[in-house]
């Protein structure tokens, strides 16, 4: 085993932030091990989709990156989506609709969600899909996820595609 | 494969001489989705070539290039005049995937089930290889072997060129899969020329299923000088079964494969010539 002895910089959650770290260690592992574990491991192969990230704005996932492929670049965790005191539109949506069984995907969406939201300015059936077709859900059949996201998106058409205020950095939350 | 050095050089000719001294412990990375798949224990020096500027998309003259670090979702969302590679970006893997996976890394080490080395033998694309200076190979050399074989002394695969379709060409692209994010089990395209209601040229390709991907001949000689009519595409479609060596697996016999190739090529063509058409977006 290497030692923890390469250091890299990146923004997280809006905060500059540098680790030192390992050439073969994942980006997942990191967040994880620096307290941010909101970011879920699930399958640890890029297919369940639990430890999405966004990397520059883009949904990643956290467990096919190394760490040091994010020197310079911004990183952004479920922590700066929302917090349990102040959950984000989605996340209000979810809770209502009662879709979260077992919770573990729902990090991960709510990423893939926030890159849709901030990318797209409609948000047609086959566009959404596409921006969640690397998320699995294994307890709900997706349909009460579905129905969430598209309450919180239809609103959001309704109120004009208006970004939502930046919410940023509330390290501890998602757990 | 063991990563245990990563090196982020900032120019071209940086990343080669680092390749080069490095040989066989070095490695290029661009998304590095691949490499968390490569077994063994060599200890390897990651080499990331994402911050050379080879992230592009650009149209020159008859040509399209795409820079080898490009990810999927950018081509996927790219739109040109008579645009084509966004359909089969559109099929490869999640989103996540597309969002960091590259047109290179699909193609600098070619996985049976890889989509993207079919499409460019069918588009007859040129991939630009930098190696101090920066020489062009078509794609039938190209994909003709493990394109390993290209990269022994430092060399980096920096673009991709396709060509503008015109008018009178028809694209079509084919993946199917088991579920929208599953690997190929088979992956179909096809170039048309058309000369009026003939079929002037075609070059159709095929991957997933056999064992490297492959240009279909037979199905090209079935189209070549014929009417783009229902009929015609159907006769070439059925010279795909003996086009190539199909092979089965995960419990699908190699004959269902080979009937999926068929109805693969069928498909294909039919979109092809709606291509040819006009398509509507």
């Amino acid at each position: 085993m290497h030692k923890i002895t390469h250091p890299v910089s990146f923004t997280l959650n809006g905060e500059k932030k540098t680790f030192l770290t390992r050439p073969d260690e994942k980006l997942l592992s990191l967040l994880r091990r620096e307290g941010y574990r909101g970011t879920k491991y699930g399958c640890g192969q890029g297919t369940c989709g639990a430890c999405t990230v966004l990397l520059d704005g883009r949904a990643t996932y956290a467990c096919l990156l190394y760490a040091m492929q994010a020197e310079g670049r911004e990183v952004r965790t479920i922590e700066s989506a929302g917090t349990f005191d102040n959950p984000s539109d989605f996340q209000k949506e979810l809770v209502a609709a009662g879709a979260v069984q077992c919770g573990y995907c729902i990090p991960g969406m709510v990423m893939s969600a926030t890159a849709l939201m901030e990318s797209e300015k409609t948000f047609e059936d086959e566009i959404v899909k596409e921006y969640m077709d690397g998320n699995l859900c294994r307890c709900t059949g997706y349909e009460k996820i579905w129905v969430a996201l598209r309450r919180t998106l239809d609103r959001r058409a309704a109120e004009g595609g208006k970004p939502a205020a930046k919410r940023t950095s509330a390290k501890g939350a998602g757990k | 494969m063991k990563l245990c050095e990563f090196i982020r050089p900032s120019t071209l000719a940086e990343a080669r001489k680092a390749l080069r001294a490095l040989g066989p412990k070095g490695m290029p990375l661009a998304g590095g989705t691949a490499l968390h798949f490569m077994q063994g224990k060599t200890p390897i020096t990651a080499v990331d070539i994402t911050r050379l500027g080879l992230s592009f998309i650009k149209q020159k003259g008859d040509l399209f290039v795409i820079g080898a670090a490009t990810p999927l979702s950018d081509i996927q969302r790219h739109r040109g005049p008579r645009w084509a590679m966004h359909e089969i970006c559109r099929r490869i893997s999640t989103h996540q995937v597309r969002n960091v996976s590259t047109i290179g890394g699909n193609i600098a080490r070619v996985f049976p089930w890889a989509d993207l080395p079919v499409v460019l033998l069918a588009m007859d694309a040129r991939m630009v290889i930098y190696s101090g200076k920066e020489k062009e190979i078509p794609a039938d050399e190209y994909f003709s072997s493990q394109p390993a074989r290209l990269f022994r002394d430092g060399e980096i695969l920096t673009a991709v060129k396709i060509p503008v379709l015109k008018a009178h060409h028809g694209f079509g692209s084919v993946k199917a899969t088991r579920n929208a994010a599953a690997f190929s089990l088979v992956t179909i395209a096809a170039l048309l020329e058309l000369d009026g209601g003939t079929i002037k040229k075609a070059r159709v390709a095929a991957g997933s299923g056999i064992p490297f991907p492959q240009r279909l001949k037979a199905v090209e000689a079935a189209l070549a000088g014929k009417e783009a009519s229902p009929a015609t595409f159907e006769a070439a479609a059925a010279a795909a079964g003996a086009s190539a060596k199909w092979v089965g697996g995960e419990g699908m016999s190699a004959d269902y494969i080979r009937q999926l190739a068929e109805v693969s090529v069928l498909d294909a063509l039919e979109r092809a010539a709606k291509f040819a058409r006009g398509r509507v977006e």
